[in-house]
């Protein structure tokens, strides 16, 4: 991986593109542009010329965490990111029951009525996961091979409350 | 009359009962270790402190389990102490939302003997499938850098799936030998505060969680990882910086793959083995086995036994290198 970093301009764009989405205001990573539009955050304490220079010495696979895709037109957050981010995010919520997060974290839609566009999951205090709302219904987006197969989960959801 | 001996599943061979049986000489001491290798490990894992508190997550999950934190001061270790269905740990909510880390607990040992800092770079050699970079990142608070290496590209996405799950965010993965990279980075300016070298091993401590270790098992395979950690110690040592922290473990019990190796290093390399404290039962390391003497500093080192600890086996041994290697 030849690591492509964001230009200060960019990052401001992508920073006042998920304010507007999702109420984010900082993003206090350095972040790196990859494949398909991804964008990864790095927070660790090598500076940009270091990286270039280990990249250059090592393979380097891959750096820090995949927070955002602009794959699909506005800036969508990555499932893994939601819980670091949690804090920022303001808008566009989509509160759900328990029913709704039994299919959703198996990889189903959801029929739900909510603005179009990216929206954010919210189970009680926990946020799990990002859609895209076509108005009514949300498209899932957790990745396949994260979601629960598993029928017991039905059983282990229900014995939480 | 002779009492009849218990038929298990899986059966030591004879060489390696022989083996164990010179490691553990009292007859007591021997036969509480086959008998709890029969038996399944415990239900332990470790609270993702980068996403949630490890208050939070035991609200969370003591409202479907039963769960205890054995460990005062590692208050993330948790043990769920009811039997749980196959799968379930792996398919609860907290799991998917990278909440938790399903990680036995002597596997822990490592990343808590290498006490990692914010701040600090730190290069996890063989890190693939992640556990303990995870748990590096977690003390870190994902501050510093690791950087997670591992050679082949199935264990790497392994590796970072782990840590996307988990939300590390100050880790850099590499592809790379460990030899390789260990020479390529100690010819560049990077030096490291510390490493964790938790090498490939013949896994004589799985025998619990991983019984077809028991069949696999092949005194041929321990000369051969012994010859391949003693280079990947030599080769991780000229990385470090002067002042810096080596922590080297192994899931197994073999002389030849842990104090031997020690030794190696001790006799070596301008290294001080160190003394640590760990939240389970160690032994010391042992000074002689077969025809081999062991330097005695190879004390120090921890070897953590399946019935001392109701764990899986391991290895940890802590040390401090004095001065740069050119």
């Amino acid at each position: 991986m030849r690591p492509q970093f964001l230009r200060s301009s960019e990052k401001k764009k992508l920073v006042e593109e998920i304010k507007e989405a999702y109420g984010i205001e900082e993003l206090p990573f350095l972040l790196l542009e990859v494949g398909k539009q991804k964008i990864r955050a790095y927070s660790g304490n090598l500076s940009k010329d270091e990286i270039t220079q280990l990249a250059h010495i090592v393979r380097v696979e891959t750096m820090g965490l995949y927070i955002l895709s602009k794959r699909d037109g506005p800036a969508r957050i990555n499932f893994d990111a939601l819980p670091i981010l949690k804090d920022q995010i303001t808008k566009n919520i989509v509160k759900i029951n328990e029913e709704q997060l039994n299919s959703w974290i198996r990889g189903n839609d959801l029929e739900i009525e909510a603005q179009e566009g990216f929206v954010v999951l919210q189970y009680q205090e926990d946020l799990v996961g990002t859609g895209k709302s076509t108005g009514n219904k949300i498209l899932n987006y957790i990745p396949k091979e994260r979601q629960i197969k598993s029928q017991t989960q039905k059983t282990i959801y229900n014995s939480n409350n | 009359m002779e009492p009849e001996q218990k038929a298990y599943k899986y059966e030591m061979k004879p060489l390696f009962k022989e083996r164990m049986q010179s490691l553990l000489p009292d007859k007591e001491d021997f036969d509480n270790f086959e008998k709890i290798v029969h038996t399944g490990p415990q239900s332990f894992i470790r609270c993702n402190t980068l996403k949630i508190s490890t208050k939070e997550l035991l609200t969370k999950l003591q409202k479907k389990w039963k769960v205890i934190q054995p460990f005062p001061k590692h208050p993330e270790i948790m043990l769920i102490t009811q039997d749980l269905g196959p799968g379930e740990l792996g398919n609860a909510l907290e799991h998917l939302l990278g909440y938790y880390y399903v990680q036995e607990v002597s596997s822990m040992m490592s990343a808590i003997a290498l006490e990692p800092k914010p701040d600090e770079l730190i290069l996890d050699l063989c890190a693939s499938p992640g556990s303990k970079t995870t748990q590096i990142a977690a003390k870190m608070e994902n501050k510093g850098t690791i950087i997670a290496n591992d050679l082949k590209i199935d264990r790497i996405k392994i590796l970072s799936s782990n840590l996307e799950r988990c939300g590390v965010t100050n880790t850099i993965i590499t592809r790379q030998d460990a030899i390789g990279l260990c020479a390529k980075l100690s010819k560049s300016e990077f030096k490291f505060d510390k490493i964790l070298l938790d090498a490939p091993c013949s896994g004589e401590g799985t025998l619990r969680s991983s019984p077809k270790t028991f069949i696999m098992w092949n005194p041929k395979v321990i000369e051969k990882f012994s010859r391949q950690q003693k280079k990947f110690i030599a080769f991780a040592l000229k990385c470090l910086k002067k002042g810096g922290t080596l922590v080297y473990s192994t899931c197994t019990h073999s002389p030849e793959e842990d104090e031997s190796v020690i030794d190696f290093a001790v006799k070596n390399f301008p290294v001080k083995i160190e003394s640590f404290t760990l939240p389970l039962k160690c032994r010391p390391g042992i000074t002689a086995w077969k025809n081999d003497s062991f330097h005695k500093e190879v004390q120090k080192s921890c070897r953590i036994y399946p019935h001392d600890n109701d764990s899986e086996g391991f290895f940890v041994c802590k040390m401090t290198l004095m001065e740069e290697i050119k």
